[in-house]
């Protein structure tokens, strides 16, 4: 079970890494929406991993379906958000974001 | 190894190359299908890890809705025009380029020191089986997050509400 362990903890810190990255990286609004996402995949395997080892799975569960539904309302007010910027910005680039006036 | 280990460290493979396409992906439809298929195999590696109903929410959630929710953003931009998208990936493959590399280093750093043995960073089977049902979980000792979600969904109902609102040019 050992290689399998490793591999679970190797590819969740990876996965979050790749998000962070994407975070720090970007200059785009909706590929920050996918820097998020992506690091939620790693965080959310992570949890499962932990009930898998704890063999506590139903708590984990509950833990992992919170996340979910916390991550789809930050996916869609984030949406939301982009598409009223590029409506007033006509651009989707963070470093044109210079005046948070309503 | 029996075939279910291949079969998950197959789809850990899978789900890493998902993730890491949909941040280097230049075109961003096809970044967010990238990052449903991302979902779709944590949907099949969370199966793996007794978590049936997490899976289904992965799936139907993360793979679904919110796929469809980033590509109705993105539809409602519109495209780079092509000298601006020459312009945009010569600085993006500079800014992206140290991605792979990182990803490579932290992988065989973090695989040789779990590998390792030595450290006590790795995690051991628990034997305990005295744990509540999910339906007992979900329903009577995660009752304040059941309130919270609830909450937080009405909360983005308005938020979205009050961002799509029509306003009156004075």
């Amino acid at each position: 079970m050992m290689p399998i362990f490793t591999a679970i903890l190797i590819a969740a810190l990876l996965v979050i890494i790749t998000g962070f990255f994407c975070l720090t990286q970007t200059r785009n609004l909706l590929r920050v929406i996918i820097g998020v996402e992506v690091a939620m995949k790693g965080v959310t395997l992570l949890l499962a991993f932990a009930g898998y080892i704890n063999g506590n799975y139903d708590l984990v569960q509950a833990f992992i379906i919170t996340m979910i539904v916390m991550e789809v309302v930050v996916a869609v007010v984030a949406a939301g958000i982009a598409v009223r910027v590029y409506e007033k910005n006509d651009s989707l680039d963070i470093r044109k974001l210079t005046k948070l006036q309503g | 190894m029996n075939i279910f280990g291949l079969l998950l460290l197959i789809l850990l493979a899978l789900m890493l190359c998902f993730a890491v396409a949909a941040v280097l992906m230049r075109n961003l439809v096809k970044a967010a299908l990238c990052l449903a298929g991302s979902s779709a195999c944590l949907a099949v590696i969370l199966c793996f890890l007794v978590a049936p109903w997490a899976a289904i929410f992965e799936l139907s959630v993360c793979s679904g809705l919110i796929t469809v929710v980033t590509i109705s953003a993105i539809s409602l931009t519109t495209p780079y025009s092509k000298d601006e998208e020459n312009e945009l990936i010569k600085k993006r493959r500079a800014r992206y380029v140290a991605l792979p590399f990182i990803l490579l280093i932290v992988g065989v750093v973090a695989g040789y020191a779990l590998l390792n043995g030595q450290t006590g960073l790795m995690p051991t089977m628990s034997n305990a089986s005295t744990f509540a049902s999910f339906k007992e979980v979900l329903w009577q000792l995660r009752q304040v997050d059941i309130l919270g979600q609830i909450i937080m969904l009405l909360a983005g109902v308005f938020a979205v509400v009050v961002l799509f609102k029509e306003r009156d040019e004075a």
